[in-house]
């Protein structure tokens, strides 16, 4: 039982991957659902109240789905991975591995790379059925187009698990985990205001799914996509330095 | 094996570990006592370098893989078999330890038939065992044990104080208890800490037959009265109790009695069957050593 086949049935023996599969999967189906029908829905919810909107178009499919994943999607993300790195949770579990493994990458290692594939492939998971979905309601999606924001989308949900493992390392309890990496993620944005800054953080590559299909440069998101990924790596160099220096 | 020098740990203006100089031999059983919040699982976390040390100096002579640690509660992954523990257990710490080494292990802590069950419906009891299996598994040089037998119904306790005992002189073990009994079975050195500090060290003999108030047991084929009579009249004899053919000799000091007491007793002319120093228990040195 090596520490990475630990991780593997840890996702699939808790069914904990069930959880990020279906999430991902349901919005995926419901975004380009929700494209197709707005109008028809707005129309008979609204009453009184005239509302247009314009014709739904292919990338709309998308963007719903990006919308609506990128929240519930990384929630749930986010507390499966805190599940796996959040490992002093439980101290004597701490205790188990810590007096055991000859360094903290043995440990911490296999619960980023299993965690962080399993919100990548869950969002690639969506990511297909919305693909496959907004073109049977709405038509094709560009595949490279797609292929592309996809690719930034899931470089993101490594960087969300990045942040758990760094939090994992800060924190003790699970809870306190998923919260602080929570904080991280949502005041990522807010960051963004800031003129010029915006592009180049990690959480711009969440627009890069809905907006490479609608003319964005694919190259538009690289800078964003660099320092997501030395983001990631410092993310997980704090993570393990904090949780090696700390007394259990 | 583990020599400690001015051990100190400090949370605040609390200290946990006060100035503590441990000694521990290679391959000794090392029982550490004290009362809830002496500072014993802290002292056990230093040494495993979980916790750091406020001052002072740790010298352990093993590589830090050569140690394993069993915390007082012992949890697993629930979902985990108990033969998974062990292997994880194993994988960890060396693979080239043939995986026969976990039915071994689930043998000897009478878990076997509980091999291929998830540790989620373990007791408490079952996971103490497990603990000890995981801390065996590595054949670890020094064992960190932090109260074993503390959840262990009469049989696992038994269990698990043989394969203690069985680690004599092929390991060294610490183990932190509040069972006096347990200690007083299998170690054969002693430190009793309290409030961070080591009031005592040193062999289980010598605390138990130097600390107690001294005492020797006599059992006569004579009449013991005259004995008894003849005895009191001695300096060094502080007190005896007659009890059928058997007297309780108090004395000032043990030296006194081996040099003096059997001659003592051919002069009363005494037929004496046995003679022996009366062994305290720990749990009265301990109370003594407390007050």
């Amino acid at each position: 039982m090596t520490a990475w086949r630990l991780e593997w049935l840890r996702l699939t023996r808790t069914r904990r991957w069930i959880a990020i599969a279906g999430v991902f999967l349901f919005f995926g189906l419901l975004g380009p659902l929700t494209a197709r029908y707005m109008g028809t829905i707005l129309e008979h919810y609204g009453g009184d109240l005239q509302v247009t909107v314009p014709p739904p178009v292919p990338a709309d499919g998308i963007t719903q789905y990006v919308a609506n994943a990128i929240q519930i999607g990384l929630l749930v993300s986010v507390i499966v991975a805190a599940g796996a790195l959040a490992i002093e949770g439980k101290p004597q579990i701490g205790i188990f591995f810590r007096t055991r493994a000859t360094s903290i990458g043995e440990i911490v290692i296999p619960r980023f790379v299993v965690s962080a594939g399993a919100a990548a492939a869950g969002f690639l998971l969506g990511a297909i059925a919305a693909l496959y979905e907004t073109w049977v309601l709405l038509g094709s999606v560009p595949f490279g187009s797609w292929l592309a924001g996809t690719g930034y989308g899931m470089l993101y949900m490594v960087f969300a698990v990045a942040v758990v493992a760094a939090a994992a390392g800060r924190t003790r309890s699970r809870l306190a985990t998923v919260m602080a990496a929570i904080v991280v993620l949502l005041g990522l944005p807010i960051l963004g205001i800031i003129p010029k800054v915006g592009d180049w953080l990690p959480s711009a590559l969440i627009g890069a799914i809905d907006g490479i299909p609608r003319g964005d440069s694919a190259v538009h998101y690289l800078g964003a996509g660099g320092v997501t990924v030395a983001a990631i790596a410092l993310c997980l160099w704090a993570g393990m330095r904090w949780a090696e220096s700390r007394e259990l | 094996m583990i020599r400690t020098v001015a051990l100190e740990k400090r949370y605040g203006d609390t200290a946990a570990v006060d100035g503590v100089d441990l000694d521990v031999p290679a391959g000794s059983i090392y029982g550490l006592v004290g009362p809830n919040g002496a500072g014993k699982t802290t002292l056990l976390g230093m040494l495993a370098g979980l916790r750091r040390p406020t001052a002072g100096v740790i010298e352990l002579g093993v590589e830090r893989q050569r140690v394993a640690v069993l915390p007082d509660t012992p949890h697993f992954d629930p979902w985990l078999t108990a033969w998974e523990v062990l292997d994880l257990a194993r994988t960890l710490v060396d693979r080239s330890i043939p995986r026969q080494r976990n039915d071994e292990l689930l043998h000897d802590t009478g878990l076997e038939e509980a091999a291929d069950r998830v540790v989620g419906g373990f007791s408490r009891g079952m996971l103490q065992r497990l603990g000890v299996a995981s801390t065996l598994v590595g054949n670890p040089e020094l064992l960190l044990l932090d109260e074993p037998c503390a959840a262990l119904d009469p049989l696992g306790r038994r269990e698990v104080l043989d394969l203690i005992a069985r680690l004599r002189r092929a390991a060294t073990v610490v183990f932190s208890s509040h069972i006096l009994a347990d200690v007083q079975e299998v170690c054969d050195t002693v430190g009793i800490l309290r409030s961070g500090r080591l009031l005592f060290q040193g062999p289980l003999e010598e605390l138990l037959v130097g600390r107690a108030v001294p005492r020797y047991l006599v059992r006569l084929r004579s009449d013991p009265a005259p004995v008894a009579a003849a005895l009191r009249t001695r300096p060094w004899v502080t007190e005896v109790e007659e009890r059928g053919d058997l007297l309780r000799v108090g004395v000032d000091s043990l030296q006194h009695a081996e040099e003096q007491l059997p001659g003592a007793l051919a002069e009363a002319g005494a037929t004496v069957v046995s003679l022996s120093p009366e062994a305290a228990s720990l749990e009265d040195v301990f109370l003594e050593v407390m007050a």
